[in-house]
C-alpha cells in the first residue's frame, strides 16, 4: 500500500527523470516540425510564386531622395543595405542604377565648314608654277637665276596687282598661310625697299595709314 | 566604350570638321585627305578648343648637304589642326604636339560601316 502523498512524489520524480531523460524532447521536436511544414523547403521557395511587388509610391521615391541628399550613396553598400529591408523604397531607384546605362547621345555642337575651295584659274596656275620655281631657286642656292630685272617685273606687277584688289574692296591677307613660311626679317627687307623705291619715309606711311583706312 | 553615330561620310566633305559632344566629352571629328581621325577638344595646354583653330600645313626647313638651311617651306604630306587660344600645334594624324611628341591629344578610334561614321567613345 502506498499513501496519496508517496505517490504524488512518485508521479513528480518520474517527470524529472523524464526531463532527466529527454523523454520530453519529442514533443519539442513536434512543435518544431510543425514549424519546419509551415515554412516551405527551399524548392518549394524557388517555385513558389513571390508576392507582387509594390512600386514605391511618389512619396516614398521623394523620400529615398531625401536620404540620398542626406548622403547616402547611390550603388554603395549602405544603400544596398537599405534596398534590402522590407518594402524599402529604395528598391525601385536602385534597380534604376543597377539597369545598363542608356548609350550616351551624341550631341553636334559646331560643324566648321572646309575652307572656301580654291578656283584655280590658267593664270593663278602659271603663277604657282613661277612661285615654285622661283622657290627652288632659292633652296639651290643659285640667286642668279632670277635676274633682278625678272624680280622688278614681278613685284611691281604683284603691287598692282594687290593694290587693285583692295581698291576694289576684295581684301585678303598678302600672304596667307604662307606668312608661315616667310621671315619676318624679309619682310622688312622687302618693305623697307619699296618704300625705297617711291621715295617714300616710313613717317609718309604712317601718315597715310592714320588717314586712310590702308 | 561603345560606338556612337556621328554622320554619314557622304554628307562629310574634305577638309570638313565637326565638333560633338559624347557624354561629358568633347571631341573633334576631322576629315583629312578622306580619312576621318577624332581628338579631345581640350587642349592640353591650358583646356583651349584644341580641334576648332587653323589647320594648316607643317612647316619644315629643309637643310641642305652642308646643313645650311633651305628656308622655311610647307610639307605636302602632313597636316596640323593649331589651337586657336596660344598656338599648340598637333598633328593630324596622330595628336601629338609637333614640339614635344610626348605630348598626344586624347584619340579616338573611328570605325566606317559603309557610308556610315562612328566614333568609339
Ligand atoms: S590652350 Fe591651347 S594653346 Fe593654350
Amino acid at each position: 500500500m502506498s499513501s496519496p502523498k508517496a505517490s504524488t512524489r512518485t508521479k513528480a520524480a518520474a517527470k524529472a527523470a523524464d526531463v532527466k531523460s529527454g523523454a520530453r524532447k519529442p514533443v519539442a521536436a513536434k512543435a518544431k516540425s510543425a514549424k519546419a511544414a509551415a515554412k516551405p523547403s527551399l524548392k518549394e521557395a524557388s517555385t513558389k510564386k513571390a508576392p507582387a511587388q509594390v512600386d514605391p509610391s511618389p512619396a516614398q521615391k521623394a523620400a529615398f531622395l531625401k536620404a540620398m541628399a542626406a548622403g547616402v550613396k547611390l550603388d554603395s553598400a549602405a544603400s544596398r543595405a537599405l534596398v534590402k529591408k522590407k518594402g524599402s523604397p529604395f528598391a525601385a531607384t536602385q534597380e534604376a542604377v543597377n539597369a545598363p546605362a542608356p548609350a550616351p547621345k551624341v550631341e553636334v555642337l559646331r560643324r566648321i565648314p572646309a575652307p572656301a575651295a580654291i578656283i584655280d584659274t590658267p593664270e593663278s596656275k602659271t603663277a604657282l608654277a613661277l612661285a615654285a620655281l622661283i622657290e627652288k631657286a632659292i633652296d639651290s642656292g643659285d640667286l642668279g637665276k632670277v635676274q633682278p630685272h625678272a624680280q622688278q617685273a614681278l613685284v611691281a606687277a604683284l603691287c598692282k596687282l594687290y593694290a587693285a584688289h583692295a581698291e576694289a574692296g576684295e581684301r585678303f591677307n598678302i600672304l596667307g598661310q604662307r606668312s608661315a613660311t616667310v621671315a619676318a626679317t624679309d619682310v622688312m627687307v622687302v618693305c623697307g625697299a619699296l618704300l625705297k623705291a617711291v621715295d617714300l619715309q616710313v613717317f609718309e606711311l604712317g601718315m597715310w595709314q592714320s588717314w586712310s583706312s590702308g | 566604350m561603345a560606338e556612337q553615330f556621328v554622320g554619314k561620310a557622304s554628307e562629310f566633305k574634305d577638309g570638313e570638321r565637326q565638333i560633338i559632344r559624347i557624354g561629358e566629352d568633347e571631341i573633334g571629328v576631322f576629315r583629312h585627305q578622306g580619312e576621318f581621325y577624332a581628338y579631345s577638344n581640350f587642349c592640353l595646354h591650358q583646356g583651349g578648343p584644341a580641334c576648332e583653330g587653323l589647320t594648316i600645313a607643317r612647316v619644315i626647313e629643309p637643310l641642305r648637304e652642308d646643313k645650311t638651311s633651305m628656308g622655311l617651306h610647307f610639307s605636302e604630306t602632313d597636316m596640323n589642326f593649331v589651337c586657336p587660344w596660344h598656338g599648340y600645334e598637333y598633328d593630324m594624324k596622330t595628336g601629338a604636339h609637333i614640339a614635344d611628341p610626348r605630348v598626344k591629344l586624347r584619340k579616338y578610334d573611328i570605325v566606317r560601316k559603309g557610308d556610315e561614321v562612328y566614333v568609339v567613345a
